[in-house]
């Protein structure tokens, strides 16, 4: 990826980071000398299946245990999404951008003593690309590019790939793919689902399923002098008002996912100038998968009816105090690199500003299919209270303008995942799509034909091909256009509908310092230059 | 006697394999499929099929379901309820982590209703149709018609709007730190615990209320017996069989009924387990402990049983 | 929750009360048993509110206005608004629809089939009853809203499911209590008289039986009637009952109400006390009601 590219893509996303960077300004230079010790105390609102990231995808799993572990690369504490090394200290890609070459830096020590080496990086990525049978790796699509992983000396890692992908180095520096000693792999792949062995700068200490999970400070850790914390520990609540009763009664500094407005209102007003807020734009879109083998959903008519029938403006305001939804946007978030431009966005169908105008449309269309007086549907969603039950809400009542009525029926998880993704047995279904970066081909890849996460099971050959196309794209105007075009495809046919971008507020005690919050609840949990100025 | 107990263990044969049956039934209809859950997640995950039959092989779903369920109770035999499918961790294991809170917040919840219940149940039948009794009915009724959620979530915040003050986020057991223990489990023992002393305080009320009138308590009154004398001395001594009797059967419920009040206060016990292996379609947990919930409330019907039976002869023969 | 033991020792006796006209009755209820009446006027106006609540609610309880979210109690909006704008008081007004749909349709589903069963089961024996009693014991066995929580999951969030879930545990207890009031008619000399005298099963089961288990079916019915709408509730807090945007009442307290406690306390405040108050009813007339049917609780 060309320096280039990279500088103009961290200028485009300056604006819509201002308020982070700024705090992060503050956090690294009012804060005098960092001090050390204390213990970490946070709150998290799940129970982790399993320890081990690559097997997982829910923050968690990453959250608790990514102290603990080292990368080979890692998006910048400070400055999201800039990739800098972590395990690698320099890298060089070949100039047909078919080679990628790493050196492992010297010195890095797992918990157990032995050191981290070329092969242990190896090891994991084997275990990450080629999954052995009993295993999983629920990422290994966004490396379909790499025919090998190679160890040509214990400092050097080469990964070789079949042709271009402009989004490889993004992928490798994604905080799920922590590095596992190789011979702990050797052993049992399945290992890191219930132990822990990293070289992080914290090692695991315990882990009380349902109710708690602590690290300490790791000594031997390879950068010197960190970190500042003699340990971390976060305590289990899945209920949203006992997490924020937790902060405001001081029996922990920090949640690191997103609590609602109300919540982060009640908090300051109680706190004051104890607690700090950050919020930043997330990288997760709230929208709804649209059964297109089903019918009426087959009529394209039908389907652009539903999409103007939803009022995207008035639902960020009413939305964004409840739920953190806010922003409008297209398939990739508003104000990055490759997110379709206002003007472009706001001629597509439910994108226009005049919603009088798009309800009229709506009906029109629906007449025009044959549902001159609507129809009823049932509008499946995931029964986790925030944002998804508000979202769906909000779009019944707003649909109830056009005619159609719809039923929210909320499902557990698991069957949610069953009738949305595995068995398509379903009308509409509310789909977020949440990621670790803003990578276009993580986010994108769900609405190519057959894809797994392709919730809405269309095929659009146009599509796939623009997909493979930006993806190889190692010139960025090139893929630029690529992605703007595959985005206007979807939405102009309405395969799918999105609807709001996320947002989230990470609240924290001012005590808890240097802890910048990235646009996902992914990156930066490694907590290495986090320091509480008291305990 | 000796037949007696023996018929009465001989029945608890078939109860038991049949509440066995119905919850392994029961979690095979339920939609979704833990296969498919292990890959979820928010971020969605990217899988194929045949990484999702690797893993149903691995869990051991794609046997035949009387294999399952043969290989199941084969386990429970040896006392061995199989793996998470969720965490991978032995069943045993997980439960015996949560067991301790559940128990502690189920035996101190019932100590708390008797305390409250007795005394009270006593007051109202004594002075049954006066203002008191009234007052009794209405506290004790009231208890059971508040959602305890809503005053489990009410209590949280009034403490924490209020004091600024929040219970600890962590179980310690009493022995390691009594006041930790205390802080946390205070608020959650005493909303079961007064939920509880409502259907005791009624048991309490009624059968006293029925004893009282007997012929016996009429020859007591007639001796000219003080009041006191009469309740505590005969009445109460006599109607507290059946009382006793409630108090077993609803600790052998608790155990299972704590799955609401654990959620709110989110204490991480056994009931909330439940809820938590349900949604997961984690089916050896929540076949272990429905199973175990129902083993202990026959077990426990059984001792009430055979208590029953010690007292009266008349029911051996029946 | 009422449970089985307190009932079927309240019930034994109380299927041997003398018949009076139900104006008499009512009147001695009042008098005796003023809590009881009381909870009588909180059912009667909840039903009330449940038959009128199209034309009693002033506003569309599933329509928000935008412009007036989190709108403190006034004098257009009494009881406030919600998070979306809502009417609080239309909300409570259709929730009680639902309360009482769910209310009413679990426990005389619980109770019809599980007093069914209870007369089969006694008037049969043998066999049937050894078997039928088995079952319900493995029922039994199970805690109930463990039981309904699972039967939910089975079934997908939905009213007519909700009802389902909660009636099913209802069935065993109830069965019980009947089995044991119709055991104790059967074995009654005049019943054996008019077997003897040759009618039919039939009409043993239905003349004699059937009247004499009636006390303890009704008292089941409002014991059941208060614990399944606070079961509603519980399934609604665990995500499992009526869904959103429906006006449940377990549902309005859920939810984020609770994250909104402060800057809004109406919203979680008036449905809270909605449920109490209807429950409470329900117990308060039931309760009554077991006193007046049960002879040996009667004074004088």
């Amino acid at each position: 990826m060309a320096a280039g590219a990279r500088r103009s893509f961290a200028l485009s996303i300056f604006v819509a980071l201002a308020v982070v960077v700024g705090l992060a300004v503050t956090a690294v230079h009012a804060a005098d000398t960092p001090r050390r010790g204390g213990i970490l105390l946070a709150v998290i609102g799940a129970d982790p299946p399993s320890l081990d990231p690559h097997q997982e995808s829910t923050f968690a799993t990453l959250q608790l245990v990514a102290p603990l572990y080292s990368t080979l690369l890692q998006t910048d504490p400070y400055d999201y999404p800039k990739v800098i090394g972590d395990a690698a200290s320099e890298w060089k890609i070949s100039p047909d951008a078919l080679t990628y070459t790493f050196k492992i830096r010297q010195g890095i020590k797992f918990h157990d003593g032995s050191p981290l080496t070329a092969a242990d990086v190896k090891a994991t990525y084997d275990k990450l690309l080629f999954p052995p049978a009993g295993t999983r790796s629920v990422r290994k699509n966004s490396y379909s590019a790499v025919t090998s992983v190679e160890a040509p000396d214990a400092g050097t890692v080469v990964f070789k790939l079949k042709f271009p992908s402009a989004s490889l180095l993004l992928n490798l520096a994604s905080p799920w793919n922590v590095i596992y000693p190789k011979k702990y792999l050797d052993k049992d792949p399945n290992y890191f689902m219930k132990h822990v062995m990293g070289s992080g700068p914290f090692k695991f200490k315990s882990y009380t399923p349902g109710a708690s999970f602590e690290g300490e400070r790791n000594p031997d850790y390879f950068v010197k002098d960190r970190p500042y914390l003699n340990g971390y520990k976060f305590f289990i609540s899945t209920e949203t008002s006992v997490r924020a009763a937790a902060i405001r009664s001081g029996r922990a500094y920090i949640e690191f996912r997103d609590l609602p407005n109300a919540e982060v209102e009640a908090i300051t007003k109680q706190l004051g100038d104890k607690v700090a807020v950050q919020h930043t734009p997330m990288t997760g879109q709230w929208g709804i998968a649209i059964n297109n083998m089903a019918k009426p959903f087959t009529d394209e008519r039908v389907r652009k009816a539903l999409t103007l029938g939803l009022d995207r403006y008035t639902m960020g305001r009413v939305l964004f105090p409840l739920a953190s939804l806010k922003d409008v946007g297209a398939l990739l978030r508003p104000g990055t690199e490759f997110s379709l431009p206002e003007a472009d966005l706001q001629k597509l169908p439910g994108f226009g500003k005049d919603i009088e105008k798009n309800r009229a449309e709506a009906k029109r269309l629906l007449a025009e299919a044959g549902y001159p007086n609507g129809f009823k549907v049932v509008l499946k969603n995931r029964n986790v209270k925030l944002p998804y039950q508000d979202f769906a809400v909000f779009a019944v009542q707003e649909w109830r303008k056009i005619g159609i009525e719809a039923e929210q029926r909320p499902l557990e998880t698991a069957a949610w995942f069953a009738d949305g993704r595995d068995t398509g047995n379903f009308e509409l279904i509310v789909a977020p799509t949440v990621e670790a970066s803003d990578d276009p081909d993580t986010f994108l890849r769900r609405y190519t034909t057959g894809d797994p996460q392709n919730w809405g099971r269309f095929s659009d050959p146009g599509v796939d091909d623009l997909f493979s196309r930006q993806s190889r794209a190692l010139d960025p105007a090139e893929r630029r256009k690529a992605i703007l075009q595959l985005q206007k495809t979807v939405l102009e046919h309405a395969y799918y509908m999105p609807g709001l971008w996320w947002t989230r507020n990470v609240v924290h005690w001012t005590k808890v310092k240097n802890y910048v919050a990235p646009p996902n609840h992914y990156a930066n949990q490694k907590l290495q230059d986090v320091w509480l100025s008291e305990d | 006697m000796g037949t007696y107990v023996a018929k009465r263990l001989l029945l608890i044969v078939p109860t038991l394999i049949g509440a066995a049956a119905l919850v392994f039934v029961i979690m095979r209809v339920i939609p979704g499929d833990v296969a498919l859950l292990i890959f979820g997640g928010e971020a969605g995950g990217q899988i194929d099929a045949k990484q999702l039959a690797d893993m149903r092989q691995r869990l051991g779903l794609d046997q035949p379901l009387l294999v399952q369920f043969g290989t199941w109770l084969w386990g429970i035999l040896r006392f061995d309820f199989g793996n998470s499918l969720w965490t991978g961790r032995p069943v045993i294991e997980e439960l015996l982590i949560r067991l301790p809170l559940s128990l502690e917040l189920a035996i101190a919840a019932t100590i708390v209703s008797v305390l409250i219940a007795i005394p009270l149940g006593m007051l109202a039948a004594i002075r049954q149709d006066t203002w008191v009794d009234y007052l009794v009915r209405v506290v004790s009724i009231g208890g059971l018609a508040i959602p305890s959620f809503w005053v489990g979530i009410l209590c949280i915040l009034m403490l924490v709007i209020f004091f600024g003050w929040g219970p600890p986020l962590e179980f310690t057991p009493p022995w390691i730190d009594p006041w930790a223990n205390f802080q946390m489990m205070i608020w959650p023992v005493v909303t079961v615990g007064y939920r509880y002393a409502a259907v005791t305080t009624r048991m309490t009320r009624s059968t006293l209320l029925e004893v009282l009138r007997e012929d016996y308590i009429r020859t007591a009154w007639a001796k000219g017996l003080r009041e006191r004398a009469v309740v505590v001395r005969h009445a109460l001594k006599n109607s507290m069989l059946p009382v006793i009797t409630l108090v077993g059967t609803e600790f052998a419920f608790l155990i299972g009924g704590l799955v609401v009040t654990e959620t709110v206060f989110t204490l991480n016990g056994v009931g909330r387990f439940v809820v938590d292996a349900v949604a997961h379609r984690d089916y050896p947990v929540v076949q272990a402990l429905i199973f175990l919930i129902a083993f202990g409330f026959v077990v426990v019907n059984l001792l009430v049983d055979l208590t029953y039976a010690w007292f009266d002869p008349r029911i051996r023969y029946r | 929750m009422a449970t089985n033991i307190e009932l079927a020792h309240a019930s034994a006796s109380a299927t041997l009360a003398p018949r009076r006209s139900f104006a008499e009755v009512a009147a001695r209820f009042v008098r005796t048993k003023p809590l009881g009446a009381a909870g009588a006027v909180i059912i009667l106006g909840m039903l009330f509110l449940a038959v009128f609540a199209q034309i009693l609610a002033p506003y569309d309880p599933y329509v928000g206005d935008y412009g007036l979210q989190f709108a403190r109690p006034s004098a257009e909006h009494w009881f406030g608004t919600d998070e979306f704008g809502r009417d609080v008081l239309s909300r409570i007004m259709y929730g009680a629809r639902i309360a009482l749909f769910v209310g009413f349709f679990a426990s005389f589903i619980g109770c019809t089939i599980g007093a069914l069963l209870g007369v089969v089961s006694a008037y049969w024996g043998g066999r049937v009853d050894l078997l039928l009693e088995r079952l319900m014991d493995i029922l039994l066995a199970f805690p109930q809203l463990i039981l309904a929580l699972a039967i939910a999951s089975i079934l997908g969030p939905a009213v007519q499911n909700v009802v389902i879930a909660i009636s099913i545990p209802v069935i065993p207890r109830v069965a019980r209590v009947v089995r044991a009031a119709a055991l104790s008619v059967k074995e009654n000399v005049y019943v054996e008289a008019v077997q003897a005298l040759g009618a039919s099963r039939r009409r043993v089961i239905l003349q004699h039986i059937i009247p004499n288990v009636t006390a303890p079916y009704i008292i089941m019915l409002t014991a059941q009637l208060g614990a399944a709408i606070l079961a509603e509730a519980a399934l609604s807090y665990l995500g499992l009952g009526a869904a959103e945007p429906t006006p449940s009442w377990g549902l309005m307290l859920s939810g984020s109400a609770p994250s909104y406690a402060e800057k809004a306390p109406w919203i979680a405040l008036f449905p809270g006390i909605a449920i109490s108050l209807g429950v409470f009813g329900f117990n308060l007339f039931g309760d009554s009601l077991r006193d007046a049917l049960d002879p040996k609780l009667r004074k004088g």
